[in-house]
C-alpha cells in the first residue's frame, strides 16, 4: 500500500478560497441559494465553520502581538478540512463501514451508500470534522477526492513529474491552487517537504519565523494531511496535542451489535452524550446585537466578543481541554474495568 | 508592465505597493513565493495588513495617497547613501542632459515654472533640455527619413533634432540629475513619517532593503496596481516609481520592472487596442482638432526626431489602410479625414456623465462595462443616466447598468430611457486571444456554445455594422463616409471570424483590390515590414508577428499566438515559445540596460542579452540596434552603445521629462479630500486635478468628514459583482460588503465586529457590515491621529444571491489630467452605527 498525503503549507497560502471553492465544485456541494440568506460573519471566514455542504474551508484568525515592527498583528490563515488520521478514530468508530481507509492511498473514504447517519464519528474526531448531512442522512466529510486521485494516477504536479493525467491525478483543491501553497504526493516526500520547508522558514535571514512546525507528523500517529504551520497550531483552529476520546474504545465492543439498527440507535443517544463531552466545535451564531457566540444545539452562550474566530476557539479549547481530561479519565476507568 | 508574471522569480527584493496583488492577482503570488524561496525578500506597503502582507516579509503601513511622498523619500534616501548605480544612470538615462535654465519649483506656491493661470495648464518648454545643435532630418539613402521620400507616402517634414547639451561629470546643476537629486531632497525621512504615516525605523528598513537592490547584480521588482493609479496625480505616481528603477538599475534586467498588474478589468487589451479616448490601437495617438487636423500634421506632431518612433508614420499609415482598405488612397490622406477629432469637449468616464447630464449625449453603449457600479460619484451617474434616450448594454448578465432604473432611490415612472439588453457570450464560449498584463497574448479555443440567445461580442459588433451601414445605404444620413468607407471584411465561409480579426492585426501586404480576400494575402512576420505608402495594412502595429505564418493562416495552433511549449532558454522563466510577447516576442522591455556599456550582463547568473566581443548572444529579442544591414545586405553585428531606451527620442529614460501635462517631476500633494494639509509645498491639490469644479463632486471638509477612506477588491469577486455574486459559491465564501476599521475607530464610535454601519459623504450614503480588524490602526499624520477605512465595492442592487448598497456613490468623480482616471483610493467619510 502506497501512503500519500495532501500537503499545505501556511507560509505560502493567500487565503484565496480557490480550494474552498473548488472543493465545493468538484464535489457538487451546494451553497445557499436564496438572497442574501448568508450571514455576514464579520471575518474573512465564511461560512463559520464546516457544515455538511462544506468539506473544507478556509480560516482566518488575528493574533495580537507586540512586535510592533508586525504592526501588532500576525493573521493565521488555516486550513479546516478532515486531516486523514493515520489511525482515524472515525472509522474505528463507524458501525457501518461508510467510514474506511483506502487501503491504496491511506485516505480515509465515505461510503454514503453505507452511512447510518449515527454520527460517532462526527463526536470522535478529535478535529471536529465530518458532518451530518440532514437532507441526504449521511455524513459530509474530506474524501481527498479520491475519485479523482485514484482515476488520474495518484501523481504530484505541484513541481512534480508525475505521468498521470494532470487534470484528474490530485485533489480538486490541489489542483486549483495558485500560490502552490498545496501539494499532493507520497507521504513521506510531503514529510520531507514540510521539514526542509520548516527549516528554511526557521532560518530566513530576513523574516525568520522561529514558530514554524510541522503538522500531521507525529501528532495522533500522524495524518495524511501534512501542514506546515507558521505560528502556534491553536491559531489555525488545530489543537496542540490532537487526542482522541473514548469512544473508540467503546466501539470496539460495541460494533458487531451495530448490525441491529436498533441497538446501534440506543448506544448512540448513549454515545451522543459522550461526545457532548468531547472535542467539538458546535454549531456557533454570532449574534451582533448582544455581542454573543452562541452553541445552537444548546443555547448556550460559548463568548462574548467580537466574532472574530479566535476569540469563540480560545473559548471552545478552553472547554475542551477540560473536557478531554474528563474523557479521559472516564476512559481510563473503562479499560480498568476490562482488565 | 516591462517585465512579465514568471520574471517575480528573479527579483531580489520585491515590494508590493499599492496592490494587494496575492488577493487580485491570484496567479502573481506563486512567482513571488518562487523568489523568497531563492533568497528574495518581499516587502509590502499598504494603508492595511493585506493577504499581501500576511504572507510578505516586511509590512509598513502608509496613508492612502501619499505615494509620491514614500517614494520620494526612497529617491533621497538612495541619493544620500550613495546607494544608486552609477553607470546605469549615467549612461543609460538622461542624467547629464543639461535642463533649461529657466525650470523651476517654487515650494512655497507649490507650482512648477510655466504655470498658465488663465487656462489652467503649464506650458511645458522650460521643462525642457537646452540645445547643443539642431540636426536635420536625414532623407538620405540609408538615412532614418529616407522612407519618407518615397511614393505613396504623404507629404509631411519630419522634424529636426534637438541634440541636448550635456554635462558628464554632473557638475552643472541644471544637469537633469541635480535637478532631480534637488527636488527630492525635502523628502527626509521624519517628513515622509509625517506624510505618510509609518515609523521611522520600519520606513529606514524598507528603504534600506529595497535600496540593496541598487548593486550593479541586483535587481528589485516593483509590483502596483490600481492603488498607485486610482488618484488625480497617479500617472505621477506611475512615473515616480520608474525613476526610483531608475536610479537603482532595475528597469530591463531579469526581476526588475515597473510592473502594472493587470488583468481583471483586461486594462492590458483596453490599452493595447486603444479603449480610451486619447489612444489610437498600439499606444498612437486619437487625432485632435487642436494638434492633429491633417493627417500632415498628425505625422509632424507624432513622429520622433530620433528612436524606433521615426517610423511613427509606417505604424498609422498601414492602420488607416487596414480602416478603410482600398478607399484609402495617398491621394485621399489614406482616409485621414474620416476619423473623428476629438474637440475641446473629454469625453471619458467622468465627463461622459456630466455630458449625458448636459443632455449632450442622448444614447450610450455599455459594452463589457458596468459604470452604474464602478463609475466613480455613482449616484450622480445614476441620475444623469436616468437622461438618456436609449441604453444598449452588452454583458453576460444583467449588470446594474442594464437595471440602472431598478435603483432604490430612482422611480422608473419617471425614466424615460429605452433600454436594451444584449446578451454576450463568456469568454469560454467564443474563440479568440486573450492578452495578459506581461504583454503575453494567446489563442483561446472555445469550450463551449454560448448560452441561449447570447453571441460573442465580435459578432454583435458584426451584426450591428450590417444594419447600421445598410440604414446609411437606404435611408442615407449626416456625413455618412466614416461609416460607408470603413473595410468591413472579417468573415471567413460568409461567418464573422476571429481568425480573420487577427490577420488583419497582425498585418499584411495590401494588394490594390484585395479587400476580402484573407486566402491569398502574405502576412507580415514583424512590423519591420510595414511601409507608410499604403502597400500594408496593419490594424495595429505592436501586435505584428502574432499571426504571421502565411502557410497555415487559418489554424491558429501553427501561429507563434499559438504556442504552447514549456521550453525556457536561459532558465529565467522567459519560455519564449510559450504564447506570444509584443512587440516582437520580446520578453523584457529595455533589455540592453541588462548588461553594462561592455555589453556584459550585471549578473551574469541573468543574461537577458549579452555581448560576445564579436556579436550579441541573446535570451531574449533585443529591445535596442542588435544588427544592422550592409548594403550587400548581409546582416552586420552593432556593438553596444547607451541606447538602451529606443522608444524616447532621446533613445535614453528620463529623470527630469516634459511629456507630462501635471509635473516634470512628480510632486507630493493631497487627495482633493484629506485629513491633513499638505506639508510638503504650499499647494493642497495638483494644480492640474480634473473636474474637481463640477457642482457634483461636492467636496466635503475634514471639519465634518474625518476620516480617510479607501476602496478595494477582495478575490472572491470580480470587479462590480455582476458575475461571482451570481455564482453561489462565491457569494457564500463572502456574503457581504464590508468596511474594515481599526479597534481604536470602532471603540471612539461604539462599533462592535459584524455591526451594521452607515458610512456617508456630500456624495452618498451607504450601509455596510463592520469588521473591526487590528489589520488598520490609526496613524499619526502631521502630529495628529489619522483614522484610515477600507471598503470593497463588488455589490448593487441587482443579482439573485446577495445585493447591496453602491460604495462607490462616496468616491468623487476628480481625476488624473494625464490618464482621466479618477480618485478611487482616497477620499474623506463619516461612519456611524445604525
Amino acid at each position: 500500500m502506497a501512503d500519500y498525503a495532501i500537503f499545505w503549507d501556511a507560509s505560502k497560502c493567500t487565503g484565496c478560497k480557490g480550494c474552498q471553492s473548488a472543493c465545493k465544485c468538484w464535489n457538487l456541494l451546494p451553497s445557499p441559494l436564496g438572497k442574501n440568506v448568508n450571514e455576514p460573519t464579520g471575518s474573512y471566514q465564511s461560512p463559520l465553520d464546516l457544515n455538511g455542504n462544506t468539506r473544507l474551508l478556509m480560516t482566518f484568525q488575528e493574533n495580537e502581538v507586540s512586535d510592533d515592527k508586525k504592526w501588532g498583528v500576525e493573521w493565521s490563515i488555516g486550513r479546516r478540512s478532515c486531516m486523514h488520521c493515520v489511525n482515524p478514530a472515525c472509522a474505528t468508530v463507524c458501525p457501518s463501514g461508510a467510514l474506511s481507509v483506502d487501503e491504496d492511498t491511506g485516505f480515509v473514504r465515505v461510503q454514503d451508500d453505507k452511512c447510518i447517519g449515527c454520527q460517532y464519528c462526527s463526536g470522535v474526531c478529535p478535529f471536529d470534522v465530518p458532518r451530518y448531512y440532514a437532507g441526504g442522512s449521511r455524513i459530509n466529510k474530506c474524501t481527498a477526492c479520491l475519485d479523482r486521485v485514484k482515476n488520474g494516477g495518484a501523481k504530484p504536479v505541484n513541481g512534480g513529474t508525475g505521468t498521470g493525467n494532470p487534470r484528474y491525478s490530485v485533489p480538486a483543491c490541489v489542483h486549483t491552487c495558485s500560490p502552490a501553497a498545496l501539494d499532493f504526493g507520497t507521504r513521506e516526500d510531503m514529510l520531507a517537504k514540510a521539514y526542509a520547508r520548516v527549516q528554511f522558514l526557521q532560518n530566513k535571514p530576513v523574516n525568520p519565523c522561529s514558530t514554524a512546525s510541522v503538522y500531521g507528523d507525529v501528532q495522533l500517529e500522524g495524518t495524511h494531511v501534512i501542514m506546515v504551520l507558521k505560528y502556534a497550531p491553536e491559531t489555525y483552529g488545530l489543537p496542540a496535542d490532537p487526542k482522541v476520546g473514548i469512544l473508540p474504545t467503546l466501539t470496539s465492543w460495541m460494533k458487531p451489535l451495530a448490525a441491529f439498527v436498533g441497538v446501534a440507535t440506543i448506544a448512540g443517544l448513549g454515545l451522543s452524550y459522550i461526545t457532548g463531552l468531547g472535542y467539538k466545535r458546535d454549531t456557533l451564531h454570532f449574534d451582533p446585537d448582544t455581542e454573543e457566540t452562541i452553541d445552537m444545539d444548546t443555547g448556550e452562550v460559548v463568548c462574548v466578543g467580537d466574532g472574530h474566530g479566535h476569540k469563540i476557539r480560545a473559548a471552545a479549547d478552553a472547554a475542551s481541554d477540560a473536557a478531554v481530561a474528563a474523557v479521559a479519565t472516564v476512559a481510563d476507568k473503562a479499560q480498568e474495568g476490562e482488565e | 508592465m516591462t517585465g512579465h508574471w514568471c520574471d517575480f522569480k528573479n527579483a531580489d527584493v520585491i515590494i508590493s505597493c499599492g496592490s494587494n496583488n496575492v488577493e487580485n492577482h491570484p496567479e502573481s503570488a506563486r512567482w513571488c513565493h518562487t523568489a523568497v524561496d531563492n533568497g528574495a525578500t518581499w516587502i509590502v506597503v499598504d494603508p492595511r495588513f493585506t493577504r499581501t502582507a500576511a504572507v510578505a516579509d516586511i509590512y509598513c503601513p502608509m496613508r492612502s495617497g501619499t505615494d509620491i511622498t514614500f517614494w520620494g523619500g526612497m529617491i533621497n534616501y538612495i541619493i544620500e547613501h550613495d546607494l544608486w548605480q552609477h553607470e546605469y544612470v549615467l549612461n543609460y538615462t538622461n542624467a547629464t542632459y543639461l535642463i533649461n535654465p529657466d525650470y523651476n519649483f517654487d515650494v512655497t506656491t507649490g507650482l512648477f515654472s510655466g504655470w498658465d493661470e488663465e487656462h489652467k495648464k503649464y506650458v511645458t518648454t522650460t521643462w525642457g533640455y537646452q540645445t547643443e545643435e539642431t540636426v536635420a532630418p536625414n532623407t538620405a539613402t540609408g538615412g532614418a527619413f529616407a522612407y519618407t521620400l518615397g511614393e505613396g507616402v504623404p507629404e509631411f517634414t519630419p522634424p529636426s533634432k534637438l541634440v541636448p547639451k550635456k554635462d558628464a561629470t554632473l557638475s552643472d546643476p541644471l544637469c537633469s540629475f541635480n535637478v532631480f537629486k534637488e527636488h527630492y531632497s525635502r523628502y527626509d525621512l521624519d517628513t515622509v513619517c509625517n506624510v505618510c504615516g509609518m515609523d521611522r525605523e520600519t520606513l529606514e528598513l524598507v528603504y534600506a532593503t529595497y535600496a540593496s537592490s541598487g548593486a550593479p547584480e541586483k535587481s528589485g521588482a516593483i509590483l502596483y496596481a490600481l492603488g498607485q493609479t486610482q488618484h488625480h496625480y497617479g500617472s505621477q505616481n506611475t512615473r515616480i516609481m520608474s525613476l526610483v528603477q531608475l536610479l537603482l538599475g532595475n528597469v530591463g534586467v531579469a526581476g526588475g520592472g515597473v510592473n502594472a498588474l493587470r488583468g481583471e478589468p483586461n486594462v492590458q487589451g483596453a490599452t493595447d487596442m486603444a479603449m480610451l479616448v486619447y489612444d489610437f490601437p498600439g499606444y498612437l495617438k486619437w487625432p485632435t482638432v487642436a494638434s492633429h487636423s491633417t493627417l500632415r500634421e498628425w505625422l509632424e506632431h507624432e513622429t520622433y526626431s530620433d528612436g524606433y518612433y521615426v517610423n511613427k508614420p509606417k505604424f498609422f499609415i498601414s492602420a488607416l489602410k487596414e480602416w478603410f482598405g482600398d478607399n484609402a488612397t495617398a491621394d485621399n490622406d489614406y482616409g485621414y479625414d474620416w476619423l473623428p477629432k476629438i474637440g475641446s469637449r473629454d469625453y471619458t468616464t467622468i465627463s461622459t456623465f456630466e455630458l449625458i447630464d448636459e443632455g449632450i449625449i442622448k444614447g450610450y453603449f455599455a459594452w463589457g462595462m458596468n459604470p452604474m457600479n464602478s463609475t466613480p460619484n455613482a449616484k450622480f451617474a445614476r441620475q444623469a443616466m436616468s437622461k438618456l434616450d436609449w441604453l444598449v448594454s452588452v454583458d453576460w448578465v444583467e449588470t446594474a447598468t442594464a437595471a440602472f432604473w431598478k435603483a432604490p432611490d430612482l422611480d422608473p415612472a419617471q425614466i424615460q430611457t429605452e433600454v436594451y439588453h444584449l446578451p454576450a457570450a463568456l469568454i469560454y464560449e467564443k474563440s479568440g486571444t486573450i492578452a495578459n498584463s506581461g504583454r503575453w497574448l494567446q489563442w483561446r479555443y472555445k469550450a463551449l456554445d454560448p448560452a441561449d440567445e447570447a453571441l460573442p461580442d465580435y459578432e454583435i459588433c458584426d451584426r450591428l455594422w450590417k444594419q447600421i451601414t445598410s440604414l446609411y445605404t437606404d435611408e442615407g444620413g449626416a456625413c455618412p463616409e466614416p461609416i460607408l468607407n470603413v473595410k468591413w471584411d472579417y468573415h471567413i465561409d460568409g461567418q464573422i471570424d476571429p481568425r480573420a480579426v487577427a490577420m488583419a492585426l497582425n498585418g499584411y501586404k495590401k494588394q490594390p483590390g484585395d479587400d476580402g480576400d484573407w486566402d491569398s494575402r502574405e502576412l507580415l512576420t514583424t512590423f519591420a515590414n510595414l511601409q507608410a505608402n499604403g502597400t500594408t495594412a496593419c490594424a495595429i502595429w505592436i501586435y505584428s508577428g502574432f499571426y504571421g505564418n502565411s502557410e497555415a493562416r487559418y489554424d491558429p495552433s501553427q501561429q507563434n499566438v499559438g504556442k504552447r511549449s514549456l521550453e525556457d532558454k536561459g532558465g529565467l522563466g522567459l519560455y519564449q515559445e510559450w504564447a506570444y510577447a509584443w512587440p516582437v516576442n520580446r520578453r523584457v522591455l529595455y533589455n540592453r540596460a541588462s548588461a553594462d556599456m561592455e555589453g556584459k550582463p550585471w549578473n551574469p547568473a541573468r543574461k537577458v542579452v549579452e555581448w560576445t566581443g564579436e556579436k550579441w548572444d541573446n535570451n531574449d529579442v533585443p529591445d535596442f540596434v542588435a544588427a544592422s544591414t550592409a548594403a550587400d545586405g548581409t546582416s552586420v553585428p552593432v556593438p553596444p552603445n547607451n541606447k538602451a531606451f529606443m522608444m524616447t527620442w532621446e533613445q535614453n529614460a528620463r529623470f527630469v521629462c516634459s511629456t507630462m501635462k501635471d509635473m516634470p517631476l512628480p510632486e507630493h500633494y493631497e487627495p482633493l479630500e484629506s485629513p491633513t494639509d499638505n506639508i510638503l509645498n504650499g499647494r493642497q491639490n495638483s494644480p492640474c486635478i480634473m473636474f474637481a469644479d463640477h457642482p457634483s463632486v461636492q467636496k466635503g471638509d475634514r471639519s465634518e468628514f474625518p476620516i480617510a477612506a479607501t476602496t478595494y477588491s477582495v478575490v472572491e469577486h470580480w470587479q462590480t459583482g455582476a458575475q461571482t455574486r451570481g455564482c453561489p459559491v462565491l457569494v457564500e465564501a463572502m456574503p457581504d460588503q464590508f468596511i474594515e476599521m481599526s479597534v481604536e475607530l470602532a471603540e471612539e464610535k461604539g462599533i462592535a465586529n459584524g455591526d451594521k454601519v452607515r458610512v456617508w459623504n456630500n456624495r452618498g450614503d451607504v450601509q455596510l457590515t463592520a469588521f473591526v480588524t487590528r489589520r488598520l490602526r490609526p496613524l499619526q499624520v502631521n502630529g495628529e491621529v489619522c483614522h484610515l477605512v477600507g471598503m470593497i465595492h463588488h455589490w448593487d442592487w441587482t443579482g439573485d444571491y446577495s445585493t447591496g448598497d453602491t460604495v462607490n456613490d462616496l468616491s468623487p468623480n476628480v481625476g488624473d489630467p494625464n490618464s482621466y482616471i479618477p480618485e478611487y483610493k482616497a477620499f474623506l467619510v463619516n461612519v456611524e452605527k445604525i
